[in-house]
């Protein structure tokens, strides 16, 4: 599809311009503690910080909210009513989220369309727009070259902002919509131009990226379908809480619990939680025996479904590379450390020794 | 260094312990290592940015930790109180463990961060620690230390937040809990959290309801925390591992100074001194209980 420019100026006018025709506009945007940010509804483009730290949570929630309602129930003299909650969604637009925290949602519709259709995430995937903004990259944990992406991949957006020159992005228009989205605020976009700044960004963030750890994630599906018992396993995540500090702030995790809650003596909610492998509880069976009875096994789950079950069965690493679960880790487990000791053991690509 | 190392190295030669657990250099800082070979000794480390509390490896629950044998650990002062809490509570003999203490100057409060100590980078409860060396060790190890910078940012910001209406209070709370994803987190990483089932875990019946609305969000942190009541040592890790930033220390640290005040009581290393919480006393100085 096409590519135009977008000024900064003309990015706030757009903002303003959505936010007045009633579209919520998720953003990354300053928070209390002036150190963070975090993806959430903004009021105005002030507000956004675009360029500012990555924020610790990707923007799953959006998409897959931590609690919801998935329907009510209410007691009645002839039986149990149920009542459905709505599929439909009010329109969003994502605007300057990552290309790690955007890939993410488009890997994420494989298992959510997949035997089921998860109606409430394609409610919301339906109703929203996604402009992501290409990334500098973030720091030393940063691995999304390693999954086959970069800090500038379009999977999963609809507009790519790529900086160029001065205050102004390169707009790459994927999808029809975010051919629609531009149609509708034609004014804001102008004629492309300022195409070499925008290579030259996206080349020195892949650069900056690749080092961090040069090999190939994609290639180790098959050393670990082979090595399930393997000595790695049996010492790999002993300083690991099991808290899933790394699942709530990964932006591909997605496995929920189903809870009923009851609102009073004849009528109740039945909601989904997000939930962890990494939890203890998480497969313990009814019988009290549990599967994965220690933080090893758990650990190993976490790092098979990522890059051996999930693309044997969608084909994508269930990884975007983002490396929140290094950064947000109380312990320092370090998912791109375990990759390089990985590809090492399988020989794939040429691994760093780690992350150092 | 030499000294923890040279230790480390003789205790796992002569097959006095198993494993020592300390610190190591990772991809992002200081973080936990698990040390089974003399010659792996080498790796151990000990400064300021050693800000995790290893007793939490200890606790029974930890069963890939256990399961390796007979543990030395390294402790700080904090950490000794932890390990004193598992040893007052029954979840450790103090036989099974052989405590590598530590004297300590402080740490920064987070291990990515430089170890130099000034007092923007010095931790919370650093700032106000008086001890600098444990009393419940087997072998002393290092220098004696410096007091670390004093800062008492977070006394001053509960003395604010106690300066509020019960209102105004409940409203903070209830935005700062509105961003809990009930994880747990918390409970994880706390060395004093050892209970086989939680209570927060329990489906027949629900006790704590396990969706992140405010309902829940409260019960489970008022939980928590009541929980900890004269048992929490202050380590800081809940406030640490939190992946959305609730300021958890707060609350325990207030718990704490309460406690202080109606029992005089402080949690020490010294694995005799019961806490309030888990002592019957007929001379008890509140009436209702006697």
């Amino acid at each position: 599809m096409s590519t135009r420019i977008l000024t900064k100026a003309d990015l706030a006018g757009l903002v303003a311009d959505l936010l007045s025709a009633g579209t919520r506009v998720v953003a990354p945007a300053r928070v209390d503690n002036p150190q963070v940010a975090a993806y959430r509804p903004i009021a105005s483009f002030d507000e956004a910080r675009l360029d500012g730290p990555l924020p610790p949570r990707s923007p799953k929630e959006f998409f897959l909210p931590p609690t919801e309602v998935l329907l009510r129930w209410q007691k009645k003299k002839d039986g149990i009513e149920l009542q459905e909650v709505a599929t439909e969604h009010p329109k969003q637009v994502i605007l300057g989220a990552r290309p790690c925290d955007v890939a993410a949602v488009e890997i994420l519709d494989k298992v959510m369309g997949w035997d089921y259709r998860d109606e409430l995430w394609f409610g919301r995937r339906e109703a929203t727009t996604i402009v992501s903004l290409a990334c500098r990259g973030v720091d030393k944990s940063c691995f999304c070259t390693a999954v086959g992406s970069g800090p500038d991949a379009q999977k999963g957006a609809d507009i790519l902002l790529v900086p160029s020159d001065g205050d102004a992005y390169l707009a790459q228009i994927l999808t029809p919509k975010g051919q629609a989205l531009v149609e509708a605020h034609a004014q804001r976009f102008g004629e492309a131009s300022g195409a070499e700044a925008a290579k030259s960004f996206r080349e020195a963030a892949t650069r900056k990226v690749a080092s961090n750890l040069p090999i190939e994630a994609t290639k180790l599906s098959g050393w670990l379908a082979d090595n399930y018992e393997h000595e790695l396993w049996k010492r790999l995540a002993m300083r690991c809480h099991g808290c899933g500090a790394c699942a709530a702030v990964c932006p591909t995790c997605h496995c929920f619990d189903i809870v009923d809650e009851p609102e009073g003596i004849d009528r109740g909610v039945r909601r989904r939680n997000w939930d962890t492998c990494q939890a203890g509880k998480f497969t313990v069976h009814a019988s009290g025996h549990n599967p994965r009875g220690t933080q090893n096994e758990r650990f190993r789950q976490r790092v098979l479904h990522k890059f051996s079950i999930y693309p044997k069965r969608f084909g994508e690493l269930l990884c975007t590379g983002c490396g929140r679960c290094a950064r947000a880790c109380p312990a320092g487990m370090d998912l791109p450390e375990i990759l390089g000791q990985i590809a090492k053991l399988a020989g794939a690509g040429v691994p760093t020794g780690g992350t150092k | 260094m030499k000294e923890l190392r040279q230790i480390a190295a003789k205790l796992l030669t002569d097959g006095a312990v198993k494993v020592v657990i300390g610190w190591e250099e990772g991809p992002r800082g200081a973080r936990a290592a698990f040390v089974t070979r003399p010659e792996d000794a080498e790796r151990l480390i000990f400064d300021a940015r050693c800000v995790q509390n290893l007793a939490t490896y200890l606790s029974p629950r930890r069963r890939h930790v256990v399961g390796l044998g007979k543990a030395a650990v390294v402790a700080k002062p904090c950490d000794a109180k932890a390990i004193a809490g598992l040893i007052r509570e029954s979840q450790v003999k103090r036989e099974d463990v052989v405590i590598l203490g530590v004297r300590c100057g402080g740490v920064v409060r987070e291990p990515t961060m430089p170890a130099s100590l000034t007092a923007e980078t010095v931790a919370d409860r650093c700032g106000i620690c008086e001890t600098r060396e444990p009393t419940l060790y087997d072998h002393l190890i290092g220098e004696p230390q410096p007091e670390p910078p004093r800062v008492t940012r977070r006394e001053e910001q509960i003395a604010a937040l106690m300066q509020k209406t019960p209102q105004e209070r409940f409203a903070f709370w209830s935005q700062q809990l509105e961003r809990c994803i009930r994880c747990h987190a918390c409970r994880e990483v706390c060395p004093m959290c050892f209970c086989e089932q939680c209570v927060a875990d329990k489906t027949r019946p629900v006790w704590i309801e396990s969706s992140s609305h405010p309902r829940a969000n409260f019960a489970w942190q008022m939980t928590r925390v009541m929980h900890q009541a004269g048992r929490c040592v202050d380590c800081g890790e809940c406030e640490r591992a939190c992946p959305v930033g609730i300021p958890l220390n707060l609350l325990t640290r207030y718990t704490a100074q309460s406690v202080e005040k109606r029992f005089g009581h402080k949690p020490s290393d010294d694995p005799s001194i019961a806490a309030p919480i888990g002592t019957f006393r007929s001379d008890d100085s509140q009436e209702f209980i006697r």
